[in-house]
């Protein structure tokens, strides 16, 4: 990123979260695209679908592509006889604050060819939807569970969309965004109380410790453990059904005072 | 769970309170079988870790004071030693370990961030592990040096040498508390806000804290 991007990410980070500057993708090439043959073959053949180009560190060549073509040009990335990207190395995404839009970046290799590209897809705030990545990489899987977890990205068609890093029932949002308080939303007491409350099996089911063992079925071994109707949902890959009381939306000031100890529960996150 | 619910030693004539040549004698044949024969669990989470292994290692060798042998399970372990930073997710973790260990027990807290939650006075981490299980001794330093997780422990020695097997409240457990935490909320919330566990604690003991990086308006509510 140039100093001046540098410089308009920190004023707008200064300038608060009401201050959306720019919501769309920027447009038009900042660099030569036929120096990475794969942009100039994206260029041909998707066209309006990627935004935008530019070239970060001398080398590493990042694509701003259209996130709701995103799967499409993955895959085709990854199929296509002269880029062969098979290796997804990294799926994270980036939130710059002041309330513009967050970005979900693919870092690709192709073994074949030893070429890397970097695409991105810029989601506003008011719409964190794209598609999933997992039927192009199973590497995926993880690495969108993360982001959302931590971001509060949906990945639509993800075969497991559930907290990773954070505890199951964890309900203070996603703590990577900018807008998140460094200190999570709860007391300290009502963190403590909270994580006290999981029961720690649950969680790490033999079932799901197993590595060896192929495909586990972790989203039905939760369902029978906890009875949970909305982990169905889940299997089927039913849209919304990913944890949706976890949200930020629906975290609420009231709902969950330390002295009440009422958590917010699903019936309080009714959008 | 398997914890201890009473005192499991026969209740001795000084159980009154009052201590007779028989106990105390009694205590000290006891208590230098204990201080002697500690097994520690080690709760090894960070950097903490790299310094206790330093510790069990052949150069600083802990087996001189009775640590012969790591428990790496509960059951068969007198002090639980938590090294490094605690999340919540892991806080119901160290908790039921604290509660499988039989009695008598001990623990040490060694480190900043297992002390206080160090610098680590974030959305994910527990301030101070003694919220969640009491502990004996705190080894303060970022990571302790061998030599002072090796004091810690000889601290408690010597607090276990102080142990009288007349007073049984020491060693009770309410088996009410288990799973728990160690603190009353209200003290939880007393000690970690505004600015976290160790600026209270820098506060308490009299250092002025330098300027911490807060808005208080981050706390809602």
């Amino acid at each position: 990123m140039t100093d001046k991007n540098f410089d308009e990410a920190l004023s707008g980070l200064e300038a608060g979260e009401e201050s959306a500057s720019g919501t769309e993708a920027p447009r038009g090439d900042s660099a030569d695209a036929s120096s990475h043959p794969s942009v100039a073959a994206l260029r041909g053949r998707f066209g309006d679908a990627v935004l935008h180009h530019t070239i970060f560190a001398g080398d590493e060549h990042v694509v701003y592509v259209a996130p709701e073509r995103v799967r499409e040009l993955l895959q085709w990335l990854r199929d296509d006889d002269a880029q062969r990207y098979d290796m997804l190395i990294d799926l994270t995404a980036v939130d710059y604050g002041g309330g513009r839009p967050l970005e979900v970046v693919y870092q690709l290799w192709s073994t074949t060819e030893k070429r890397q590209l970097r695409l991105k897809a810029t989601l506003p705030l008011t719409a964190l939807e794209i598609d999933s990545a997992v039927p192009v990489w199973n590497s995926a899987d993880w690495l969108e569970r993360e982001v959302w977890d931590l971001f509060g990205i949906h990945f639509r068609g993800h075969p497991d969309l559930r907290r990773i890093m954070m505890p199951d029932n964890y309900a203070e949002g996603h703590p990577l965004r900018k807008d998140f308080p460094l200190r999570g939303r709860f007391s300290r007491a009502e963190q403590t109380r909270r994580s006290l409350e999981m029961a720690v099996e649950d969680f790490y089911t033999p079932d799901e410790l197993t590595v060896a063992g192929g495909v586990v079925p972790v989203a039905a071994t939760r369902a029978r453990a906890s009875g949970d109707a909305t982990a169905d949902d889940k299997a089927k890959g039913a849209p919304g059904a990913p944890d949706r009381p976890n949200d930020p939306e629906s975290w609420t000031p009231g709902a969950s005072g330390s002295a009440a100890g009422g958590a917010p529960g699903p019936e309080g996150a009714s959008s | 769970m398997g914890v201890t619910e009473r005192n499991m030693l026969p209740t001795l004539p000084g159980s009154g309170g009052e201590a007779s040549i028989l106990t105390t004698r009694l205590d000290a044949v006891v208590n230098w079988a204990r201080t002697s024969s500690l097994w520690p669990m080690p709760f090894g989470t960070a950097c903490c870790a790299i310094e206790m292994m330093a510790s069990f290692a052949t150069k600083y060798d802990m087996a001189r004071f009775g640590m012969e042998r790591m428990s790496f399970s509960p059951r068969q372990a007198d002090m639980l030693i938590c090294a490094g930073r605690l999340p919540y997710k892991m806080a119901p973790v160290l908790r039921r370990i604290w509660d499988q260990m039989p009695q008598p027990k001990w623990s040490i807290s060694m480190g900043a961030c297992a002390s206080t939650g160090g610098v680590f006075d974030a959305y994910s981490m527990v301030q101070g592990i003694d919220t969640i299980i009491p502990v004996d001794i705190y080894v303060p330093g970022c990571p302790p040096r061998p030599e002072g997780l090796i004091y810690g422990i000889l601290l408690l020695q010597e607090k276990i040498k102080g142990e009288t097997l007349s007073n049984a409240s020491l060693r009770e457990e309410d088996a009410a508390r288990t799973g728990r935490q160690n603190l009353p909320a209200e003290v939880i919330d007393q000690v970690s806000v505004p600015y976290g566990n160790s600026t209270t604690q820098n506060k308490v003991s009299g250092l002025v804290s330098t300027t911490a990086i807060a808005r208080p308006a981050d706390r809602r509510p």
